[in-house]
Order: C-alpha cells, then structure tokens, then sequence
C-alpha cells in the first residue's frame, strides 16, 4: 500500500506541474461546445431550451471520459515505446498489476477533477439563458463523478495497452469520437424509447451510463436511468476494462 | 549460501505470424557468492540482457529457477525485489522529476522514511559525482552522468544484488573509467554486482569471475586469468594473410606451434583471412612462420604477437570475433 501511495503522490505532483496545459487539453472542447450549443444556438433560438439541460451532463460526462483516457493514455506512450520508464515502476516490490491498478486512479483522480472543474465553468457559461433546470446533488454527484473516473481510466488502460502507441492518434478518431456521439451525451437515455429495440445498442457504450449517471446527479428533473441499471452498467464496465486493461499492461510490460 | 542462484534458465520468446520463436536463453546455470562482482561477457544476442530480465523479474523465465537469497523470485517477486536494484541498458530516469526528485522518490517506493530518503540521496549524489546536477531534469543531462544518476538511483532501497545491464556501452572513455572506478568502490564495500558487457577489457579489469555467453548457453566459466590459461599456448600469433593455397599444414608442423584456428573476419571488404596461431616462445619461431608463409605464396598482412587476452579465450571458444 505504501507503494501504490507513493506512486500515486508522484503522479500527483506530476499533474500539479503540468496542470495548466493538461485543464486546456481536457476543458477547451467542452467548453466551446457549451459556449455554441449552450449559449450562441438557444440565444439565436437554433435550438430548444431544453437541449442545454440535456447536455450539460452530458458534456461533464464526456469530459471526464476525455480526462480519464489522457490521464493514462499519455504516460503509457511514453512508458510503452522505447523509454521504458515504466520499469521502475514494475521494479517496486509492488508487482505490475498493483502498477496498472495505480495508473488508474491516478487518471481517475484526473478525470473527477475535470469533471468537477467543467461544471461550474459550463453553468457560468449558460446562467445568461434562462430556463436552465441544473440543480446537483452533491452526495451523488462526488461517488458518481469517482466511479466515471475510475470507468474512464481503466478504459484508457486497456485502450492504450491493446494499440500499439503509435496509432494511439487513431483512437481519438475511431473509438472515442463515435462513443462521443453515440453515448446519450446529447440525448437522455429516456428519450431512446423513440427507437425501440435499438436503444439496446447503447448501453454497449460505457459513455451512456456515464451520461445518465451525471444526468442523475446534476439535472435530477431530467428523466434518467434507473439507479439500479446505472450502477450495473458502470460497475460492470469499471470491473470489465480493468481486468483487460490490467491483464493487457502485465503482457505489454513483462517479456 | 549463495546470494543468487540460476538453474537452468531457458527463456524461448513466442513468435509472431512473421517471426519464428527466439530461444534466447537455453540452459543457462550460474551461482554468485556474496559480495562477487560477476560477469556476464558475450556479443549482442547472446542472451545477457535476457538472462539479467529474468534475474529482475521483467523477463518471465520459459524453464528454471532463481533464488535470490534463498527467494524464488517466479514465487515472490516483491521480497525478491527489494533485494535487487537494477541499472537498465536503457535510460529509464523519470523524465518528469529533478535527479534529486528521482532518488528521493525511489526511496519512497521502497518504503524508506523521509530523513533516511533526503540524507542518502544527498550522499548518493555526493558520491556518484552528480551533486551539481542535483536539481535538473535529467534529459539535460550527458550519458555519463545520466548513468550514474541510475546507479545512484539503484542504490537508494540499499538492495543486496545490483544487476547492471552493458553499463559502459555508448559512454566515451573517460566516462566508462569513472564508472569503472565507481563499481570497483562499491564492490569493495561489499555489495554483490553483476554486470553484462561486451567489452574484453572491462570484463577482464573489473570481473572476478566471468561467464562467456554465445548463443543463448555459458560457453565457461572461471576467473578472467584461469580462463586466460584454458589457452593451449603462452602467446599469440596473428598473421592476417591472403594466401592462393592453405597454409595450415606447414604453420602447424612449425616446433613451437601448440593449435592453429581460422578466425571469421566480419565484413572487412578485402581478402585477408585472419590465423591465430598458439604459442610457445621458441628462437627462430617467428622466422620459421614468416618462411612458411613466403614459401606458401602467401601475401603477409599483417602480424601481431600478444599475451593471450580474453578476447582470445572467447575466439577460441567460438572462433569468431567480438564485433564491439
């Protein structure tokens, strides 16, 4: 334990000096999003009131979803090509998969304190607009916002160790760009029921129980998953992708 | 007991669809007492870096066992680790940390206390000759002294065992006599190393036992000067020659002449071929060679008569050279 601590404080202290070009990377997108979809659109009367309700925590979802994935996407580049700086860590009496479970929660740390940041800077964003229905929850908000970090990280763990680093641009492009538009960050998950049976396909998207989650805690007033299917989903993904990402860092680091 | 044992070490690594499998390591058994300063010495491919992988538990050994004190590192990795402190080939320092972050965090991931972490980082910086680098990242930094930040680094947990991974490759001279002098004062305070090259004379300075490595196997194993004398001569005899017919025959009649080896030279463009004659210093010796090769029609090259060296023991053993 004192290791994983330990390793923890240096990420930390790590992320403290970098944090001003890591809040750019993660907050400049959704915040623009906001400023178009949340401010400019409904002030022209493009879009409805309600859209902006809809997609606040939505954006908040993906944001940490974002953060989470770089959190641990962009040592783990470094770590797997060439520099190997990695070995140190496996080195420690801590064994590699106490190194990936560290390498999560450093990027979950990450990913929850965007979130978090992202919030209030969306709501200052819009509180010109009225109508907006964001009321969050706090006791929910800070165990939800926890659990997507974790969610997001480990699914960067097992993106980045299944790529070969090289091609990790490509994610961005194919993987996390359609989980984007396709995981109930514009929409609610209620508002599927207009699909039928092909809502279905949606819950394969861990960034839709993401989205509901944050829905659930932030615009309680939003109709939203049922808490018991929301857990299932992110406890089940977090399980999921950490046994992957795990299993996949062991292989990528040990010859 | 010893310290570190090896038995029977193979490691195969898996093939790919394009690649067929790579035995790199195939048998490989070797124990290191207390406080040696062992050599492992062979060319690039041998199987060295694998076989110190697997000693540090990055490597996942196919077969065999290691015990490092008496820990079966496969069984326990986390005990075995805190005895052992590696020095990689590659440059591994944290990039996102100052030298000084870098020893005091390691300190850190072994659980040291904090006065303990700042005081021996102060004293391992002192003494590997890097305190003025102390607060700078360490991609400013030369080969050099990149290198002794890691043994710097490596010594903070106060391990038992330090494996060192081609230590002196890619250093200029100066550099590698520094960190020769640095091994050699850590040996003499006891500390058990291990070291890999492919340098003849630093294997032969440093080492107090050796194991010539070719092909994944330990060719032998003894002291730099027993090895020396596992030579069937005293001297060595290299003619480099270009030669219509072969000359052996009448070189190895010559009194004097103990064994004969044809040394591959690699990639030299010309057409000399390279013999390696053993030795016994005799009058008239080098007169008799020379008439023999005149006689032969050969075209003499060059020639150089030496002390055996271990370059030698290792041409002997696989009758090639050590490309450096």
């Amino acid at each position: 334990m004192t290791v994983f601590l330990a390793l923890l404080q240096r990420d930390v202290l790590v992320a403290r000096r970098n944090a001003g070009p890591l809040l750019v990377a993660t907050l400049t997108q959704p915040i623009l999003v906001v400023l178009v979809f949340g401010n400019l659109l409904p002030r022209m009367q493009l879009v409805a009131d309600e859209f902006r309700t809809v997609m606040l925590p939505g954006l908040m979802a993906i944001t940490m979803m974002m953060a989470g994935v770089q959190g641990v996407l962009m040592p783990l580049v470094q770590d797997l090509s060439g520099g190997r700086e990695v070995d140190e860590r496996i080195l420690t009496p801590i064994g590699v998969r106490g190194v990936a479970l560290e390498r999560i929660v450093a990027g979950a740390l990450h990913a929850a304190v965007a979130g978090l940041i992202a919030l209030p800077a969306m709501m200052l964003l819009m509180h010109q607009v009225s109508g907006m229905e964001v009321h969050p929850a706090w006791p929910a908000l800070l165990p939800l916002a926890a659990l997507c970090g974790l969610l997001s990280a480990a699914f960067g763990l097992t993106l980045g160790t299944h790529v070969q680093p090289r091609f990790s641009g490509l994610l961005f492009a194919v993987v996390l760009g359609p989980m984007m538009l396709f995981g109930c960050a514009y929409y609610p998950w209620a508002a599927l029921a207009a699909l039928g049976p092909v809502r279905y396909l949606f819950l394969l998207n861990p960034l839709t129980f993401m989205s509901e989650a944050m829905r659930l805690a932030v615009t309680p007033n939003v109709p939203h998953m049922p808490l018991g299917l929301l857990l299932g989903g992110l406890l089940g993904f977090l399980a999921l992708f950490t046994i992957l990402g795990a299993r996949s860092f062991e292989r990528r680091t040990i010859l | 007991m010893s310290l570190l044992v090896v038995d029977n070490l193979v490691k195969t690594y898996p093939g790919g669809r394009k690649s067929p499998p790579v035995e790199a390591v195939r048998g490989i058994s070797f124990a290191v007492e207390k406080g040696e300063l062992f050599g492992l010495l062979g060319p690039n491919g041998a199987g060295k870096s694998t076989t110190i992988g697997c000693i540090n538990t990055l490597v996942r050994p196919t077969a065999g066992r290691i015990l490092v004190d008496g820990v079966d590192i496969t069984r326990a990795p986390p005990e075995a680790k805190r005895r052992i402190a590696v020095v990689p080939q590659t440059r591994n320092l944290d990039s996102d940390l100052t030298v000084r972050e870098i020893l005091t965090y390691h300190g850190r991931y072994f659980g040291l206390p904090a006065a303990e972490r700042e005081a021996r980082a102060d004293r391992l910086l002192e003494e590997l000759k890097v305190a003025d680098k102390a607060r700078a990242k360490p991609k400013t930094l030369s080969g050099g002294q990149q290198q002794r930040v890691m043994i710097a680094r490596a010594l903070m947990h106060d391990p038992q065992l330090v494996l060192l991974d081609e230590p002196t490759t890619g250093l200029d001279p100066q550099a590698r006599r520094l960190l020769w002098d640095i091994l050699r004062g850590l040996h003499q305070r006891g500390l058990t190393l291990i070291l890999t090259t492919h340098y003849m004379e630093e294997a032969d300075r440093l080492c107090q036992r050796l194991a010539i490595v070719d092909h994944g196997r330990i060719l032998t194993l003894d002291t730099p000067a027993a090895l020396k004398k596992t030579l069937p001569g005293a001297q060595v005899l290299d003619l480099w020659v270009r030669a219509p017919r072969p000359l052996a025959p009448q070189l190895r009649a010559i009194p004097g002449v103990q064994n004969l080896e044809h040394v591959e030279v690699e990639g030299d463009g010309d057409e000399h071929e390279r013999l390696r004659l053993f030795v016994d210093p005799k009058d008239g010796l080098l007169d008799r060679v020379l008439h023999a090769v005149r006689e032969g029609g050969a075209d003499l090259h060059h020639v150089n008569l030496a002390q055996p060296s271990l370059e030698d023991v290792y041409i002997h053993l696989t009758g090639k050279e050590l490309r450096e």
